[in-house]
């Protein structure tokens, strides 16, 4: 055991600090949120050019082998300013896909291009009630003759799909040499493709997207007919952990306004921060970031180094998803009247706990798979 | 000990329960959680008032019903499971009527409580207390009341002003004496501020939820006649910890987010029928069930409340333990509300695939609100630990 960063890791923790601190400070957050685009073309220009989005993808594709555990911490100082883009969907869920289930062509294709930032794909794995259904997609696949197929079926909570090249979905085709859930990827300008912006709590750009009768041909699979569930599954944990990065991130920030908030405002004669009580609410916090810190990092970690960590990854989604939460709660209620209002910055925190703990799985349906990893 | 109602009660609740369900199907209203600072329904507030539904504890010598709080508990019950519009006269009739029936001048009763009952024009309260320094630290207002003859002039700042945008009069809390050998707590007193005078300016605040419900209030040379100073003189603490237990006691304090409760219910009932051996099915049902625990534990303590004032005992504690428990329950219920409802909860009003037009993720904005107006948390538990359980202060 060592629970120290590397040298390196350290210089792009702070770099990384630097970049977000200065482009995303919280009223630019806000107005991302009335853009219609909702991320910031230059930004993204950035994150590429600092080698973020190419991170972990094979230098043969334009990336820089780098590893897993370093993605995290990105994503971790991510979470601190909510640096909004489409980086966990593209580079990380859809490139991870490509990486994952395309054959050499497809991914010389496409992940350069994501990797450089000049593609944006997005995932469009939820159904209409927001739950990944890849293991039994609602999403239709039919053969339609000739090598081609009509997807049929609606998808939600598809980040960043209106500036999206490509959507990959999983669907569940219908053949007659092969059938089962295979993974498609769709052109965002695919005619009978209908994009709805979606008003949601943390007012990040996110759509629901329609497919009706969507053509497309075998070129659009991924990987083999009948397997995308096991490719899905493959990718989940990874992009479960860098949520988990982005949680603790965002756990730290609000960690970090409380006790500051507390030690400023002054009732009854003295700071808050004199209040036992007060205190031992803070105390509280410090402990929620602490511990979901390590339960994080470990699951980074495991996967960095290739170790087996369903487990490891199930627990620190369940413990981050609550602790998270009800950090922002506690923060909430030691921020009084001035933490309700729009103008403060701590509901971006309070609203994006919420929609991280929705999403992914909930603490519920992850304690359901530590109990399944335990034999249970 | 009874735990039922008699049958007295029992039909007044169903009186009420007629109206609603009558007004409802007109299309007056419709039921929705969160909504209860807004609107100003001055009509609906019309309609009970001819029923003797506001001022429906006060004496009848001031236009009451003088019934017990036990029914004005079953009134409030009845009105916030279907989020009735009551905003025009809550306040009024929850405590400014009752402050003014025990502190207030001939004059005021004369003149406030009988419009008050009747729900004339221009009688919507808001409440000045809280200022930007003084929060849970209420003696620490700044803004002061200076008497000059027959008036007194007001300058200051007040924040978190509920309504007060659509109000006709506030209930100021200001200082009165400026004398630091004074104790702070024997310095204010309390006044009614027509909210169009002069000098006063109403600036709105757009909270978390993303909507105008406070404000910020101004108060600038703003002149007032004395005789719209309640009760006595720098006296403004003894009477506000009296009109406190009122405004905390209430029933409302367990149910702004009863649709919330009835769809989460409805829905899980609605999931039992596909998905009964679903371990997630499970989970639900028991946290459901829990909740259901919490609910009836807090109707239960609201209605004691109210049977401790109808004793003529001052429920002091047990206002304080009663609104801090159901704050904190209607917390948990809009969180698990998320999470039974699943993702989708998270799209807001408007947007399609919201659930129930978007309420739930509304009702989750709105949460912290509770645990800190009317008294947060924290200081409501110190007075039960200090107050009932007389644990020392130092
Ligand atoms: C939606 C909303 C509507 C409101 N409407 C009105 C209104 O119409 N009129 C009006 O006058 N006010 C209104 N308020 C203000 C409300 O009464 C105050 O927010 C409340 O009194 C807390 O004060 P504060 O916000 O300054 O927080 P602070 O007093 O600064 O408290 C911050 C935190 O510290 C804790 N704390 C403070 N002192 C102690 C202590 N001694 N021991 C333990 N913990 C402590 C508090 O519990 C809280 O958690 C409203 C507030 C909200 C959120």
């Amino acid at each position: 055991m060592e629970f120290n960063l590397n040298e390196e890791t350290k210089m792009l923790q702070s770099s990384a600090e630097k970049f977000c601190k200065e482009k995303s400070p919280s009223p630019f957050v806000k107005n991302m949120i009335k853009d219609e685009k909702g991320f910031s073309e230059a930004h993204w220009k950035e994150m590429a050019n600092l080698g973020w989005l190419g991170l972990i993808y094979d230098e043969k594709y334009g990336g820089s082998g780098g590893s897993f555990f370093d993605l995290f911490i990105l994503f971790e100082e991510i979470g601190k300013t909510q640096l909004p883009s489409p980086f966990l969907c593209s580079a990380v869920f859809a490139g991870l896909l490509i990486n994952e289930a395309g054959d050499e062509n497809l991914k010389k294709t496409y992940l350069p291009p994501v990797i450089q930032g000049e593609k944006i794909l997005t995932i469009g794995l939820r159904n209409e009630q927001g739950q990944y259904d890849h293991a039994a997609a609602a999403l239709e696949a039919k053969e339609s003759g000739g090598g081609s197929y009509v997807i049929k079926g609606t998808r939600i909570l598809v980040p960043y799909a209106q500036v999206a090249d490509e959507i990959i979905v999983c669907a569940n085709l219908k053949g007659e040499k092969a059938s089962g859930p295979t993974l498609f990827k769709v052109s965002g300008k695919a005619s009978g493709l209908k994009k709805t912006p979606l008003n949601t709590l943390t007012g990040e750009k996110t759509f629901g997207v329609v497919f009706e009768d969507v053509k497309v041909s075998e070129k659009d699979i991924l990987g083999a007919i009948g397997k995308g569930t096991t490719y899905v599954d493959k990718v989940l944990p990874k992009v479960i952990t860098l949520k988990c990065g982005e949680m603790v991130g965002g756990l730290s920030k609000v960690l970090n306004m409380t006790v500051d908030y507390v030690k400023q405002r002054i009732q009854f004669g003295r700071p808050l921060g004199a209040l036992q009580v007060v205190q031992h609410y803070c105390a509280d916090i410090s402990t929620f970031l602490d511990t979901s810190r390590l339960i994080a990092y470990q699951a980074a970690s495991l996967i960095d180094i290739g170790f087996p960590c369903a487990k490891e990854v199930a627990m620190a989604k369940a413990w981050c998803s609550d602790a998270y939460k009800k950090s922002t709660q506690i923060a909430q209620q030691l921020h009084g009247g001035i933490g309700f209002t729009e103008e403060h910055d701590l509901h971006l925190y309070y609203k994006h706990a919420k929609v991280a703990e929705l999403d992914l799985g909930d603490s519920w349906s992850h304690r359901q798979k530590v109990a399944e990893e335990m034999g249970f | 000990m009874r735990f039922t109602f008699t049958e007295e009660q029992n039909k007044f609740r169903q009186t009420v329960r007629d109206f609603l369900q009558a007004e409802l199907k007109a299309g007056i209203f419709v039921t929705k959680s969160g909504g209860l600072a807004e609107g100003n329904n001055q009509e609906f507030s019309k309609k009970m008032a001819q029923r003797g539904w506001i001022g429906l504890t006060w004496p009848q010598k001031y236009g009451g019903q003088g019934r017990t709080y036990v029914e004005k508990a079953i009134l409030i019950e009845e009105l916030f499971k279907v989020q009735a519009p009551v905003a025009y006269h809550f306040l009024a009739d929850r405590q400014i009527g009752p402050s003014i029936i025990h502190f207030g001048s001939e004059w005021q009763k004369e003149y406030f409580l009988p419009r008050f009952v009747k729900a004339d024009e221009n009688m919507k309260f808001c409440l000045l207390f809280s200022e930007p320094n003084a929060g849970s630290d209420l003696v620490n207002v700044a803004t002061t009341a200076t008497k000059e003859g027959d008036f007194y002039t007001l300058r200051g700042q007040k924040v978190w002003t509920s309504g007060g945008h659509q109000s006709d009069y506030g209930w100021l809390l200001a200082r009165t004496k400026i004398d630091s050998s004074v104790p702070r707590h024997e310095s204010c007193s309390q006044f009614i501020v027509d909210m169009k005078a002069p000098g006063v300016t109403v600036r709105p605040i757009i909270n978390m939820v993303g909507c105008h419900t406070f404000n910020e209030v101004f108060l600038d040379e703003v002149k007032i006649d004395r005789k719209f100073m309640v009760g006595q003189e720098n006296d403004a603490f003894k009477q506000i910890m009296a009109q406190m237990d009122y405004e905390r006691a209430g029933m409302e304090r367990l149910l702004q987010n009863y649709p919330v409760y009835e769809k989460v219910i409805n829905y899980v009932k609605e999931m039992g029928k596909t998905r009964k051996g679903d371990p997630f099915y499970h989970w639900v049902q028991d946290s459901v069930a829990q909740l259901e625990i919490e609910f009836n534990i807090g109707r239960l303590l609201c209605y004691n409340t109210a049977w401790t004032i109808d004793m003529g005992r001052k429920p002091t504690s047990e206002a304080a333990l009663t609104k801090a428990y159901c704050n904190q329950y209607e917390q948990r219920l809009n969180d698990l509300a998320t999470r039974v409802l699943g993702p989708a909860s998270q799209i807001r009003e408007g947007s399609p695939w919201t659930l129930y037009d978007g309420e739930i993720a509304d009702c989750y904005l709105w949460s912290p609100s509770y645990a800190l107006q009317g008294g947060s948390v924290e200081v409501l538990k110190n007075i039960v630990a200090l107050r009932r359980l007389e644990l020392p202060r130092k």
